[in-house]
């Protein structure tokens, strides 16, 4: 039986979406597709599946994208659902729990963890860009003598700030991370 | 010019690959090789592959139309690429024993 869940989720708060996929997948509800609202969950056995979710660069249907997912259907993983970024596509994947009974690792290599975190930094920098030229234009405009609609811009201008500001960290946090990885590279493979 | 020390990755890639094995069969190779100890993730063994086969020391064999899985196996300089890395390898213990007073 399908069950749809109404659901918000940040796009930087990957490791969030992906740990409540796992939750619900641990209950016996496994992720079938994700939209940018909205979850659908089939019921099946509790932890049959453990769950992925990555930025991958390019869209979705590019040459290469394709011939990584068929790659990774004979690994047993499974591409479930996808949404389109400008850019880049957010993957959900996912394998048996039998075969990752740890969980469900793409990448055992820094060098792989690192590149595939420089693909969600450059959209959240995409992102902290977009929304910041949003806020300016909107301040700008709120201040514009004439406009009878200033408090409208103005509305608009923190709304976007408080994106823009959450994208900047965002941001910062994944550099960290690469830095940590950085770190550890230097010493261990 | 030395050789550049392999990742672990690579190494065990290039040692599993004296036969023909599809991706999977590599993962599970591997495993065994390390007692359970070196785990590949398929992204990692994905990039690594398309590394090997560029640098002409593994070769993609021609589908197998049936399973739809692609085969991989080791070339003579890949074997070479081997064989040196063995010798850096065993340098490396030989120095180990022999300054930390082991056998």
């Amino acid at each position: 039986m399908r069950r749809v869940i109404h659901k918000l989720f940040w796009i930087w708060q990957l490791d969030k979406e992906e740990a409540w996929i796992n939750e619900m997948a641990s209950h016996g509800y496994s992720l079938e597709h994700a939209g940018r609202f909205s979850f659908e969950f089939d019921e099946t056995e509790p932890d049959k599946y453990k769950y992925k979710t990555l930025f991958l660069k390019g869209s979705y249907n590019s040459e290469e994208n394709v011939k990584y997912f068929r790659f990774l259907e004979e690994m047993r993983i499974n591409v479930v659902s996808h949404i389109e970024y400008p850019g880049t596509c957010c993957v959900y994947t996912r394998g048996l729990s039998e075969d990752h009974p740890e969980g469900l690792e793409i990448y055992s290599d820094i060098d792989s963890k690192i590149n595939c975190l420089k693909v969600s930094a450059g959209y959240m920098i995409f992102v902290s860009a977009f929304t910041l030229f949003a806020a300016v234009i909107n301040i700008l405009s709120a201040l514009t003598p004439a406009n009878m609609v200033w408090w409208l811009n103005l509305t608009c201008a923190v709304l976007v700030s408080v994106l823009c500001t959450a994208s900047v960290i965002a941001t910062v946090r994944i550099y960290m991370k690469i830095g940590k990885l950085r770190k550890e590279r230097e010493i261990h493979e | 010019m030395p050789q550049q020390a392999l990742t672990e990755a690579v190494f065990y890639i290039l040692l599993s690959l004296q036969k023909p094995l599809h991706g999977y069969g590599i993962i599970q190779i591997v495993g065994e090789l390390s007692n359970g100890r070196v785990k590949l993730a398929p992204g990692t063994l994905y990039g690594a592959l398309n590394s090997l086969v560029d640098k002409g020391w593994i070769d993609a064999l021609p589908e197998n139309p049936e399973s739809r899985k692609k085969e991989y196996v080791i070339t003579n300089s890949g074997r070479m690429v081997l064989e040196d890395e063995l010798n850096r390898l065993t340098e490396l213990v030989d120095n180990g024993r022999r300054l930390l007073g082991g056998n």
